[in-house]
């Protein structure tokens, strides 16, 4: 029989590894997220180059054709400058998001700006589902801070994040909002998929039970969401669900942590 | 490189702004072609269906379409065009799917070369030029060939 500590020590290994999937699963998407800003940058920095070296060319030979072609390289290295500072900020976004995740290891609490959080995880998925599925972030930019720990709140919004966009066949939205109470955040995010069949509500929590395809669930995601949430922060996670129209699902969390 | 005093033309589709605006720049510094540039595949595939072109580059993952659902809309519209397919989402089947179902010319992946798209870019415009005259040069042979037949029957007719 195996004692508590081994089950515990196999419960963050089965954690872990979930996280790994569903950061896996999203690879490709985080992929061509970056590849298409660095392959901006790289043609950019060329394009600027070659002009450098006519510009010096112009210089050397001033006449009127010249000095109208100097000013024509000129503003060429103007805009590529400006979509290098975009392409930039692009991949800082992306890296952002994923540097979040890499503190999910860190047992410490932290007081995180929450609209941050979601923006990140926000960044993470856009690759992978941005082309069939709008997310709107509508949290608002001023809630306040929350005591939590950040990789693995993450790691929770983010399956209930993907879970929201799977349940969308073809195209549609995921909206993200939330609300702050006297001691307390609600956050609702809202897909406009299939839906949730009455059947199977009771059974989305439990470890194990998938509705998706093989090779796109572990059967994990909603079960370790609720141990996040409910366990490790003391908060709640519910959903409201119409088949054909969507669902909502909607997670409490206090301000602060209790103190043991 | 201009056949019949024409700018070769080069569509370029990506849904990224800033993709256009790099391979823009380049071509415009390196080459004379006339470049066609869009971030909306529904517009790019407006555009082939209408005009002459010689090469489209395209992206893989759009939204509203595929890059492939375009270059297949690309190779009905225009066969003898030639059709890259230049994509960040380096997925093996995606590679697969475009080599067989478009006649792809070249797979390129980002982050790009500047220096083995134009190769790609110049290949793709000359075999486009090449199949273009060759059409002509078949109707021609095709149009001479009636001709002869014309005035083999109407000397037969003569003759006879």
């Amino acid at each position: 029989m195996p004692d508590h500590e081994d089950i515990d020590v196999l419960r963050r290994q089965l954690a872990e590894e979930h996280k790994m999937a569903s950061l896996g699963r999203l690879l490709a998407g985080i992929v061509h997220e970056i590849n298409t800003p660095i392959g901006s940058i790289f043609s950019n920095n060329q394009v600027v180059l070659r002009s450098l070296e006519m510009l010096k060319n112009d210089l050397e030979h001033l006449t009127d054709e010249t000095v109208a072609h100097a000013r024509a390289l000129v503003s060429t290295c103007h805009s590529l400058a400006e979509v290098d500072k975009i392409a930039c900020e692009r991949i800082g976004n992306v890296i952002r998001g994923l540097k979040s995740f890499a503190r999910a290891d860190s047992d410490e609490l932290h007081g995180v700006d929450l609209f941050e959080q979601v923006s990140g995880t926000l960044k993470l998925v856009q690759g992978e589902y941005g082309r069939r599925i709008v997310f709107e972030n509508l949290a608002p930019p001023d809630l306040p801070r929350i005591e939590c720990y950040p990789g693995k709140l993450n790691q929770a919004l983010l399956n209930i994040i993907v879970n929201a966009a799977q349940a969308i066949e073809d195209t549609g939205k995921v909206t993200i909002s939330a609300s702050a109470g006297a001691d307390c955040i609600e956050i609702r995010i809202h897909d406009t998929g299939k839906g949730i069949p009455e059947s199977v509500r009771d059974k989305i929590f439990q470890s194990g039970y998938t509705s998706k395809p093989a090779g796109q669930g572990t059967g994990l995601g909603l079960t370790l969401s609720k141990r996040i949430i409910v366990d490790l922060h003391g908060g709640e996670l519910d959903f409201e669900s119409r088949p054909g129209e969507g669902t909502t699902f909607k997670i409490q969390l206090p301000l602060q942590q209790k103190r043991p | 490189m201009e056949s019949n005093g024409e700018k070769p033309t080069v569509v370029l589709v990506d849904d990224e702004e800033m993709v256009i605006t790099s391979v823009r720049a380049y071509l415009a510094l390196e080459t004379d072609y006339r470049v066609e540039g869009f971030t909306d595949p529904e517009a790019a595939a407006g555009f082939i269906r209408q005009q002459k072109y010689d090469v489209i580059v395209s992206d893989y993952l759009m939204p509203k379409m595929t890059g492939i659902q375009l270059l297949r809309l690309a190779k009905d519209a225009a066969p003898e065009a030639s059709r890259i397919l230049l994509t960040g989402h380096a997925d093996k089947q995606s590679a697969i799917d475009a080599i067989n179902d478009v006649a792809l010319f070249q797979y390129i992946e980002k982050p790009w070369d500047n220096t083995q798209l134009l190769l790609a870019i110049q290949g793709g415009i000359e075999r486009a030029r090449l199949l273009r005259d060759l059409r002509d040069r078949m109707a021609e042979l095709a149009s001479a060939n009636d001709s002869l037949k014309d005035v083999h029957r109407r000397l037969i007719k003569a003759f006879l």
